[in-house]
């Protein structure tokens, strides 16, 4: 065991990752029981941070080659792909019955081990930063609006919450268009959360799913699944006024990492 | 409203446990040009350095409660990642022999939070001139030993110094340059 006098002495050399075997064992083992020395190392480690933080234009492609490796379909220990949420107002329809239960966007870990501490904070984080989102107020005759897409979605009336977001001051409406600008979906989104409106997509077979996806800052992320007949989905931004498109592709039934195929439609934010 | 770009570091990693893969993306598009541009200044090599950004912002992913916002910013959490695996990287692949001269650029990124932005790059500018005004033998071992990856007892092997020597200027250069940095006026700035 290293005394806490041999500890310091190596404590700069340590924060320079200029410490191998054994001696930098015993460092990391009186580390672990000295508040002291951890405090010294930290101070050391501003010094290296500073030392190495320069920064350098990020390569492209090095965002999707890291997204495609989080956890995915086909990884037993991993969680799942993360699925939209499905309306509460929306009711049990029982549309999308074969795609089982479904998960929010932003699963809780509580279950992982090691993690238990997260739970409640990361509740309030994440309800702090689903407020987020579109800022640019567009005052929308809001009424004229619903009317409108009430309309064009046929004799279903939207759910409360869609009419409600709709009515909301700032709110935004993404046209999904596909090829030929032909307009597929509607998102109405609202306070962080957003809602399809309408859907003319097609059934999709068992096997295949909708997804939905964002793009933000040039980054592509997935929003989560949608399922094989749209119906009445919801999803939140962990917010960002930097959402710039939304987009939809048709992937495998359990999800992708990154789009696998191209955009079946797509819409400016 | 809050957005995104308001959001702390730690409560992003909150966010991360929780799989959000927003909240990755927003720290990747905070953080991801340091950490790529440390590993490459060590690697001097553009693909290994993609592969320790990769490995250091996926164990983010997988191991969220690693970072302990009381010890440090999540920045100096990720660079002393990349750091250590990109030393790991120079020193098993022997890579040395590969690299080529050249000093990693250093710009601000359009997105990143300006303030903080500006402000590392202040304390990273204090550091360099700090490193710059050490005596020969510290700047030189501090040099080796960070920015190419060599162990201390390779550094007194190249510099034909004793190991204890070695450690002791590596020691007196960092204290001098904290001492620096704390009497500019920048300690623990980026707390």
């Amino acid at each position: 065991m290293m005394t806490h006098e041999e500890s310091i002495e190596f404590l700069a050399t340590y924060a320079l990752d200029a410490v191998e075997g054994v001696e930098r064992e015993a460092v990391e083992e009186h580390l672990a029981e000295c508040p002291r020395c951890r405090a010294e190392l930290d101070a050391f480690r501003e010094v290296t941070t500073a030392l190495g933080n320069s920064v350098e234009p990020l390569p492209e492609g090095l965002w999707t080659s890291i997204a495609s490796r989080l956890p995915g379909r086909g990884d037993d220990d991993r969680p799942p792909m993360p699925r939209l949420m499905r309306d509460e107002a929306d009711g049990a329809d029982g549309g999308d019955s074969g795609e089982g239960a479904v998960t929010p966007l932003v699963r809780a870990r509580e279950n992982a081990p090691g993690r238990g501490r997260f739970a409640t904070v990361a509740a309030i984080v994440v309800a702090a930063a689903a407020v987020v989102t579109v800022l640019s107020v567009s005052l929308v005759h809001a009424n004229d609006q619903v009317s409108q897409l009430q309309h064009s979605q046929g004799p279903a009336a939207p759910p409360g919450a869609v009419v409600a977001a709709l009515e909301t001051p700032g709110h935004k409406v993404v046209n999904m268009e596909g090829a030929d600008h032909v307009r597929l979906a509607q998102f109405v989104i609202a306070d962080g959360r957003g809602y399809l409106v309408t859907s003319t997509l097609r059934s999709l077979s068992a096997d295949h799913t909708y997804q939905l996806w964002a793009v933000i800052n040039g980054l592509t992320i997935s929003l989560g699944l949608m399922g094989q007949r749209p119906n009445q989905t919801t999803f939140t931004l962990a917010g960002s006024p930097s959402v710039s498109r939304l987009g939809i592709t048709v992937e495998p039934s359990g999800g992708a990492v990154v789009p696998s195929r191209p955009m079946v439609a797509q819409g400016t934010v | 409203m809050q957005q995104i770009g308001e959001v702390s570091d730690a409560q992003l990693v909150t966010s991360i446990a929780r799989y959000s893969e927003i909240a990755l993306a927003e720290v990747y598009r905070r953080h991801g040009g340091a950490v790529y541009g440390l590993a490459r200044r060590v690697l001097n090599n553009a693909s290994e350095a993609e592969d320790v950004t990769q490995e250091v912002f996926l164990r983010l992913w997988n191991q969220p409660d690693r970072f302990d916002p009381g010890r440090g910013t999540l920045r100096s959490f990720l660079l002393t990642q990349s750091h250590g695996r990109a030393v790991d990287a120079v020193r098993s692949l022997n890579a040395r022999r590969l690299r080529e001269s050249g000093e990693a650029r250093r710009t601000a990124t359009a997105e990143y939070d300006m303030q903080h932005e500006v402000w590392d790059l202040a304390v990273a500018d204090q550091v360099a001139r700090a490193l710059g005004d050490l005596p020969d033998d510290e700047r030189r071992a501090i040099e080796l030993a960070y920015f190419d990856g060599h162990t201390y007892v390779e550094v007194a092997d190249l510099l034909g110094q004793p190991e204890g020597t070695v450690k002791s200027r590596i020691r007196n250069g960092m204290r001098r340059m904290r001492a620096q940095l704390v009497d500019a006026g920048v300690q623990g700035a980026d707390a």
